[in-house]
């Protein structure tokens, strides 16, 4: 059979993932940005090794030992979460890293919230659907974890959702922007009608759009409609927003890469 | 029908197998043999989008894309073509609808069948609407409609019958986010395949009845999620070792298709395909470095070493300075069909099915395990205990770790994370029980605790 030497394979490809690896690993990396508060430590090392039972026994000796419920969320569990998505977005760890510790986070955030009657306040809300017709919501599973693990409150409305339940979700619940993903061509119509539809309310909060088929033309075409190319853009787009871009304009300036 | 297991391969060795020739030939639509000694171009697409509003849009969009197609084959001097449509759910959800487009795709083809002389083929692969909003719904009301849908578009005029099945997704997806290789040998290898088994069965007495070829499944729904989220070489989404685990445990689960009735070719996505061919000796199609317009792959040329049909995977129907997207994309298929089938009449077929190999074959760890060599001992480890379906996907997934590791050891680059991914993946697959139905009972327990929206009763159980 016809093979390479080492020498003629360079010729024909390279794998750049291999050759730029960083050279630290992911739980070097970790351990470098750990808060060091000696309750703190352990749930957000937890929270990053995505052990649930451990963020739990963590999270019960932070308040043992007299921290608020509530406060852990913001102060721990958030923490424990923020060092996982900065190491996401710097191609440290890869994304089902970030899928089981935002399960355990979100176990945490519940087992705070029983022991606690105050409320916890969000970074803001977003309303996440896919499609009415369609039924394909791997990605917008994805969309809405990194949302949760970047610390918004999600209305996960599902999949194959009917227009009208898509402005009733935006109508109570002010959301600072709403999510749409299709995977098919004929399906990612409707995101025209959800921008109608809210523009006829007058609505005017991003759209935020992505999926298979999308593509930035697409999405161009309608007035309330901000493209995303990666689902990591989602959480990036809200926070734009919370900074103060409200801007379809600008933030399409900012997020729509072709 | 029950299925007939595969315990033996189809070929003496991976050397005989090629691209244009497969062990059984299939005849379909208008004189066209697939496998017999020539390569075809399969060209799929898709309407635009505001085509969707009505049956009568539809119909007309399909008409023009036809038409185009069969023109421009025409006009360059190809001497055959396959038209792929896979439906829109509008299609499957109302089988008159897919059927009307049948019958008006085929009507052209006819034409210019008559006219010209021109082979072709019509495959209709028909979407899997058995699921409402909340759950997959496999066995539930839709069932009829599905079989409906594969009925009237086989009676219309399609001659080549598939579907995209998606037994075993609800599990797969949360799996597969999760690093989790036991289920999603749960989802593609046992889900997977005991649906397969149910549907195929259904639909290869559909073709048996309306005198058409019940042609094939692709893992699209699971091993394709998989390569689409590990994405290129610098995404950071899922370990390219873990989806070439996942298109290795899909190939038994695609298989099942074969062993329920359908002849082939196998549709276009199935990456599978290729252990599938090994296995069976059935025509397959492929996508690679064609099916671009769709998705980007990391063996564009590998992928077509032994392909019968060579395909674009989707393209939507839009004008481009060469013409439609239709007219550029089935253009360049058929000059590379050309090319392979100039190799296969100078019997330089061999060659340039290495060298297609070899452009890939380092490329990535997927590519790695689909060079044809190493998909064929793929397939031997399946048919080992070819009667049990867990063991075979298990049998698939060992058997591919080992070649990723012999290939690391030699000239296949692995980053540190590929290799630790492909080290917990091995460590879990050994420690999985070798009985079926302990490894069955602790998944239904875990998975329907954990999966919301995993319905037991979709598979039978």
């Amino acid at each position: 059979m016809l093979d390479f030497t080492e020498a003629s394979l360079k010729k024909v490809l390279t794998r750049y993932n291999v050759a730029l690896e960083k050279a630290m690993t992911p739980e070097d990396a970790a351990e470098e940005i750990y808060p060091k508060d000696e309750l703190i430590y352990p749930i957000a090392k937890a929270i990053f090794e995505g052990e649930e039972d451990d963020v739990i026994e963590g999270l019960q000796a932070a308040m043992d030992a007299g921290k608020d419920p509530i406060s852990l969320i913001d102060d721990a569990l958030m923490v424990g979460m923020g060092v996982v998505t900065k190491l996401y977005d710097e191609g440290v760890i890869f994304l089902p890293n970030v899928m089981m510790s935002a399960d355990a986070m979100l176990n945490g955030i519940e087992f705070c919230k029983e022991n606690s009657e105050t409320a916890h306040e969000t970074k803001g809300t977003v309303v996440c659907h896919v499609a009415e017709g369609d039924v394909h919501d791997i990605g917008k599973n994805i969309v809405t974890a990194l949302l949760r693990a970047n610390g918004y409150d999600v209305v996960d409305l599902g999949r194959d959702v009917p227009v009208d339940e898509v402005i009733a979700a935006v109508i109570a619940n002010k959301p600072l922007m709403v999510t749409g993903t299709a995977l098919m061509t004929t399906t990612m119509y409707a995101f025209k009608e959800v921008n109608d539809k809210l523009l006829e309310k007058g609505i005017k909060i991003p759209f935020a759009c992505g999926g298979g088929a999308v593509n930035q033309d697409f999405v161009s075409q309608y007035a309330l409609g901000v493209y995303g190319e990666e689902a990591a853009d989602a959480p990036k787009i809200a926070d734009a927003i919370i900074a103060g871009t409200t801007d379809i304009v600008a933030l399409r300036e900012k997020f729509h890469k072709h | 029908m029950a299925a007939k297991r595969y315990t033996s391969m189809a070929y003496a060795s991976a050397d005989e197998m090629t691209f244009g020739v497969s062990k059984y030939p299939v005849k379909a639509g208008l004189d066209l043999e697939i496998g017999a000694g020539y390569t075809i171009p399969e060209v799929n697409y898709a309407p635009r989008p505001e085509a969707g509003a009505s049956k009568e849009k539809l119909v007309k969009e399909y008409e023009r894309i036809t038409t185009d197609i069969m023109s421009r084959m025409v006009q360059v001097g190809f001497p055959a073509v396959i038209l792929e449509t896979e439906h829109v759910q509008q299609m499957s959800n109302n089988p008159s609808w897919g059927a009307e487009v049948a019958h008006a795709q085929k009507t052209i083809m006819e034409e210019y069948h008559d006219e010209y002389g021109i082979k072709c083929a019509l495959r209709h692969t028909i979407g899997d609407i058995r699921e409402n909003r909340d759950f997959l719904q496999l066995r539930g009301d839709k069932y009829s409609v599905f079989l409906e849908a594969f009925e009237e578009c086989a009676k219309a005029g399609a001659d080549l019958l598939s579907v995209e099945s998606m037994g075993g997704k609800e599990v797969f997806d949360y799996a597969v986010l999760r690093n989790d290789i036991a289920g999603m040998l749960y989802a593609i290898g046992c889900l997977g395949s005991i649906d397969m088994e149910m549907i195929w069965s259904d639909i290869a007495a559909i073709a048996k009845k309306t005198g058409t070829v019940a042609a094939g499944d692709t893992d699209c729904a699971q091993a394709n999620t998989a390569m689409f989220i590990g994405g290129g070489l610098l995404d950071k989404n899922l370990a390219h070792t873990l989806a070439i685990l996942a298109r290795a445990i899909s190939a038994p689960r695609s298989l099942v298709a074969y062993e329920a009735g359908a002849k082939g070719p196998g549709k276009d996505c199935g990456y599978e395909n290729i252990i599938v061919k090994a296995i069976t000796g059935m025509p397959m199609t492929q996508e690679g470095k064609t099916s671009t317009c769709a998705h980007s792959d990391v063996m564009g040329n590998l992928i077509m070493q032994c392909c019968d049909c060579w395909s674009n995977e989707s393209v939507e129907y839009h004008g481009e300075f060469g013409g439609t997207t239709v007219q550029c994309w089935s253009e360049t298929l058929a000059y590379d069909c050309a090319l392979m089938n100039t190799a296969l009449e100078t019997k330089n077929d061999k060659v340039l099915r290495d060298l297609l190999m070899l452009s890939d074959r380092y490329r990535d760890p997927q590519s790695y395990v689909l060079a044809y060599d190493n998909a064929y001992r793929v397939g031997q480890a399946i048919v080992k205990d070819g009667d049990n379906i867990y063991l075979r996907a298990k049998n698939a997934a060992v058997e591919c770790c080992n070649i990723v590791s012999e290939g690391a050891a030699g000239k296949l680059a692995l980053s540190r994370f590929e290799t630790k991914a492909l080290a917990d993946a091995k460590a879990t697959l050994d420690a999985l029980p070798s009985d079926m139905d302990k490894f069955m009972d602790d998944c239904l327990t875990k998975y329907k605790s954990e999966v919301k929206v995993f319905l037991p009763e979709n598979y039978g159980f």
